[in-house]
C-alpha cells in the first residue's frame, strides 16, 4: 500500500499519492454500443466500480450507495458526474441484464461489459484485481470476485486520485461528491 | 462490531437449567449446557434491485454445545443459499458452525444468505419470512424486515 496514504480522520476517502491514469479500455455500454472509456469520461468526474449483477450484497450495496449521495448533487453537477459500473461476470452480464440491473439503481450510470480479459486488464492497471466468476474444482459451486474498491478520476487532470473502500456509506459520498465534482481532495 | 449485552435474565435462566439438568447428555431430555441453544438478532434484507438479495441475521448460540446451520429456506424465494465471504471472493457453503457460547453473524462483507428468483421484489417495511434448519436444533421462523438498499446497521439507517 506505498502509494496510498491513509488520512488518520475519520474520511472514507483513500487519497492517493500518485494518481491512476485511466485504463485504455473500449467496452459495450448497456445499448450495446462502444464504449471508449478514456473518451467518454474525459474532463468529467467519474467513479468506477468493478462488480457483477448476481452479487446480492456489496454490489448493489455500493452502487446504491452512490446513487443515493448523487441525488443530493444539484441537477447540472449531476449531469456532470459518470458512474461506471464494469461487470467481472460478463458471460451472465450482457448490455440488457446490466442495463436491467442498473435501472433499477440509477437510470444515469454506465453499465459496460465485453471481453473478460479486456476488463481484467483494465483493472489491473488501476490496481484493482478480478477473476472470472468460476465453479470451484473442489465443490462445484459458483465462486465470484469483485472489486471492493470505488476509484474516482478528477475532472481537472483525469487522474484516479481517490479511492473508497466497501465501508464507505452514504454519507461518506454525500459529503465527498461534491468535492470530487471540482476534483477537489475531500 | 460491539458484543451485545446478555441480560442477567438470562444467565440466570441458563444456571437454573444447568443445575436441574442431569447427566447432561445432550441426547434430548437433558437441557443446560451439553445442548445448542440457538437465538435470532438483528435480521434484516436490504431493498433488492432485482429478482435477487441478501439477507443478514446474528445466531446466537448460549449453549454449551456447537451446532451447525445446515440450510435455509424461505417461501418468498426459489432457493436461499449461505455465502462466506473471502477477501473479495464469495463462496457457497453447504454449512456454517454456530459455536458453543459463541454467535454465527452474517454482515454486509462477510456471510450472507442469498436470495434468488425472488418470486416478487420485497419492498422497505415489509417481511420475509425465513426458517433456519440446523444440524441438531429444531428450525427456527425468522421475520425479516427489508430495510432501504443502503441500510447500515451500525447507523441504523
Amino acid at each position: 500500500m506505498s502509494v496510498v496514504s491513509e488520512d488518520t480522520s475519520q474520511k472514507a476517502a483513500y487519497i492517493l499519492d500518485k494518481p491512476f491514469e485511466k485504463p485504455d479500455m473500449v467496452l459495450t455500454d448497456t445499448q450495446g454500443k462502444k464504449y471508449d472509456f478514456r473518451k467518454e469520461t474525459a474532463g468529467r468526474p467519474t467513479l468506477i466500480y468493478f462488480g457483477y449483477t448476481h452479487c446480492p450484497d456489496i454490489c448493489p450495496l455500493t452502487m446504491n450507495n452512490v446513487a443515493v449521495a448523487k441525488k443530493a448533487l444539484p441537477k447540472a453537477e449531476q449531469d456532470k458526474l459518470r458512474v461506471v459500473f464494469v461487470t467481472t461476470d460478463p458471460g451472465r452480464d450482457t448490455p440488457s441484464e446490466l442495463g436491467k440491473w442498473l435501472k433499477g439503481i440509477d437510470p444515469q450510470f454506465v453499465g459496460l461489459t465485453g471481453d473478460f480479459a479486456t476488463i481484467q486488464a483494465g483493472a489491473r492497471t488501476l490496481g484493482i484485481s478480478i477473476e472470472p466468476t468460476h465453479k470451484d474444482k473442489k465443490t462445484g459451486k459458483t465462486v465470484s470476485v469483485h472489486g471492493t474498491q470505488v476509484m474516482a478520476f478528477s475532472p481537472k487532470t483525469n487522474g484516479g486520485y481517490l479511492l473508497y473502500d466497501d465501508k464507505a456509506t452514504v454519507d461518506d459520498y454525500t459529503k465527498d461528491l461534491p468535492k470530487i465534482i471540482k476534483g477537489e481532495n475531500p | 462490531m460491539r458484543h451485545l449485552a446478555v441480560p442477567a435474565t438470562v444467565i440466570a435462566g441458563a444456571l437454573a437449567l444447568a443445575a436441574c439438568g442431569g447427566s447432561g447428555s445432550g441426547s434430548g431430555s437433558g437441557s443446560g449446557d451439553a445442548k445448542a441453544d440457538l437465538s435470532v438478532s438483528s435480521s434484516y434484507m436490504p431493498q433488492p434491485v432485482s429478482d435477487m438479495a441478501a439477507g443478514f441475521l446474528t445466531i446466537a448460540n448460549e449453549g454449551g454445545a456447537k451446532d451447525e446451520l445446515t440450510s435455509v429456506t424461505s417461501d418468498a424465494a426459489g432457493s436461499v443459499t449461505v455465502h462466506r465471504t473471502v477477501g473479495q471472493s464469495m463462496e457457497e457453503v453447504t454449512s456454517l458452525d454456530v459455536p458453543a457460547h459463541g454467535r454465527l453473524v452474517f454482515k454486509s462483507g462477510g456471510n450472507h444468505l442469498m436470495f434468488e428468483n425472488l418470486k416478487r421484489k420485497p419492498k422497505q417495511g415489509e417481511k420475509v419470512t425465513v426458517e433456519l434448519h440446523f444440524a441438531d436444533s429444531g428450525p427456527i421462523k425468522v421475520e425479516m424486515p427489508v430495510k432501504s438498499a443502503t441500510y447500515n446497521p451500525a447507523n441504523g439507517h
